[in-house]
């Protein structure tokens, strides 16, 4: 079977003035279908670089990187992305609806669309605010829809770049619970990336440890703790700690 | 008991008016041609039961408009081309900058020679400035579309004409409108200059006619109208502001104030 995602020896570099930049070397890897694949590593290990090859918005400068089997070459179709800075990714003039409209509406015309952007908003919770604007919102409800404007366009494939890191804790788990939940519901294929170890160890089938400058995946670990995952149960298991402690051994922390 | 802000404003009005009243009737200031506001409210009486006042309104506020709707479909069209291309801004930001801090009044004797005593020289002299607030916001506008948004167009694979009609024009919106509305202000006060000291016609020369023919109370009244159209302009805009961008209007932060 074709895996979703296969990199093999990617490497980025950028010219800059003083030189070039490298940011990524040997980078190899695959997704494959069904799985969440996170992406762990301290900041400036070119995390959202190698999401933005992945997700056709920047080209790699080296080696090979296939969706479904074909070289990635500008955003692809079933692929969705959802952006850390929700602020910045939201259409602060559109109501709640009508962003999530936004990828679909081209396509989608009346009854058919109202049907879709109302199913993503329930995937999200947040059916009651479709006549608000995103700056009514608090920040967890802002990410949340712009996570609903990914899953409208019903993708086969979630990118997503650090989408929870500025949240609150409390905030953080229950859109961690509900990720799994719409995983579940809807089979995306998600790749996640965060720096925060613990939710790489919540979220992941497997976690990828990215380390060093330039940057390559430092070591893949098997996450096989039992599901559905409890945000009080799951993390008080004996292997979540072991898992969280050797990747935190693997990511290069002191502490 | 609590007052609207409106109701405040118009009182600290009423104080000053009343102050300049009580300051001329009692003999405190005196100048030969300034009245007190009671004569100036008399004569704004009976200028606007005067026909011809309402040609010349209707003259100035032609110039003014019809300066600003031209200034506007060039600003809003250059300034997005200008925004959406590099080049095309290497290429002409230099002589804008060279011609944008070129004194308005500069221009009279330049549309004089050209046009003569006509409302073609109004309409050169108001639309040239008041170009430049409408291109620099909508340039500004434009470019200042974060590249995020650019991102996430490309990311929802919309087509070039929706990136231009649902992102870059909508983004660009609440930085456009300051534009028209700084230059709708300048138009009238171009308008007025023009009239006074180019084209001898409407309001602007009625307020220099009055004054040579030392006739300050309907001088004064000639002004206020001028104040008036002035807010009712902005006034105008502001309202319009509401109706197009409901969502910007309310949105705390925003450009476009309150």
């Amino acid at each position: 079977m074709v895996p979703i995602f296969e990199l093999e020896d990617v490497s980025l570099s950028y010219e800059l003035a003083g030189g070039a930049r490298n940011v990524l070397r040997n980078i190899s890897f695959t997704v494959s279908d069904g799985e969440i694949l996170t992406f762990c590593g301290a900041s400036g290990t070119g995390k959202t670089s190698l999401l933005r090859i992945m997700a056709g918005l920047t080209r790699q400068t080296g080696g090979t990187a296939n969706f479904r089997g074909a070289p990635i070459d500008g955003p692809a179709n079933d692929v969705a992305i959802v952006f850390q800075d929700y602020s910045n990714a939201l259409l602060q003039w559109r109501t709640v609806g009508r962003n999530v409209a936004l990828g679909i509406e081209r396509t989608l015309k009346g009854t058919e669309l109202k049907d879709r952007v109302m199913d993503a908003l329930r995937l999200v919770g947040l059916e009651k605010n479709v006549n608000d604007y995103p700056w009514q919102l608090s920040g967890g409800m802002q990410q949340r829809v712009q996570i609903a404007r990914a899953l409208a366009l019903k993708p086969s494939v979630l990118l997503m770049d650090e989408p929870f890191a500025a949240l609150d804790a409390m905030t953080k788990a229950s859109l961690q619970d509900e990720l799994l939940n719409i995983r579940d519901k809807t089979g995306a294929n998600i790749v996640f990336i965060t720096h925060d170890i613990e939710e790489a160890v919540y979220l992941g089938d497997r976690v990828a440890v990215l380390r060093g400058t330039p940057s390559t995946v430092e070591q893949l670990f098997d996450i096989a703790l039992p599901k559905p995952r409890n945000q009080i149960t799951t993390r008080e298991l004996p292997e979540f700690l072991a898992l969280r402690h050797q990747i935190h051994d693997a990511i290069g922390g002191h502490s | 008991m609590k007052l609207s802000p409106l109701l405040r404003g118009i009182g600290g009005l009423l104080v000053f008016v009343l102050a300049w009243e009580f300051l001329i009737q009692s003999g405190m200031i005196r100048f030969q041609y300034l009245p007190p506001p009671s004569a100036i409210a008399i004569a704004f009486n009976e200028l606007i039961a005067t026909p011809t006042m309402y040609a010349e309104m209707m003259h100035t506020i032609g110039a003014a408009l019809g300066s600003w709707v031209i200034a506007a479909m060039i600003g809003i069209v250059l300034g997005a081309a200008l925004g959406l291309s590099k080049s095309l801004r290497t290429y002409t930001m230099t002589s804008i900058e060279v011609l944008r801090p070129l004194p308005p009044v500069a221009l009279i004797p330049v549309a004089l020679l050209m046009f003569g005593f006509s409302l073609k020289t109004e309409l050169f002299v108001i639309a040239i400035p008041a170009i430049w607030p409408i291109l620099v916001g909508t340039m500004g506008g434009v470019l200042s579309t974060s590249t995020r948004l650019r991102e996430v167009a490309r990311s929802l694979k919309l087509h070039r004409s929706e990136i231009l009609f649902k992102i870059l024009i909508p983004a660009a919106a609440p930085s456009v409108l300051v534009g028209c509305r700084l230059s709708m202000s300048l138009s009238l006060v171009l308008a007025i200059v023009v009239e006074m000291i180019g084209n001898p016609e409407g309001l602007g020369y009625a307020v220099v006619r009055e004054a040579q023919a030392l006739n300050p109370n309907l001088m004064f009244a000639y002004i206020i109208l001028i104040g008036l159209l002035g807010v009712l302009f902005n006034h105008f805009l502001v309202v319009a502001s509401k109706i197009l961008l409901p969502g910007e209007f309310r949105r705390p932060n925003s450009l476009m104030g309150r």
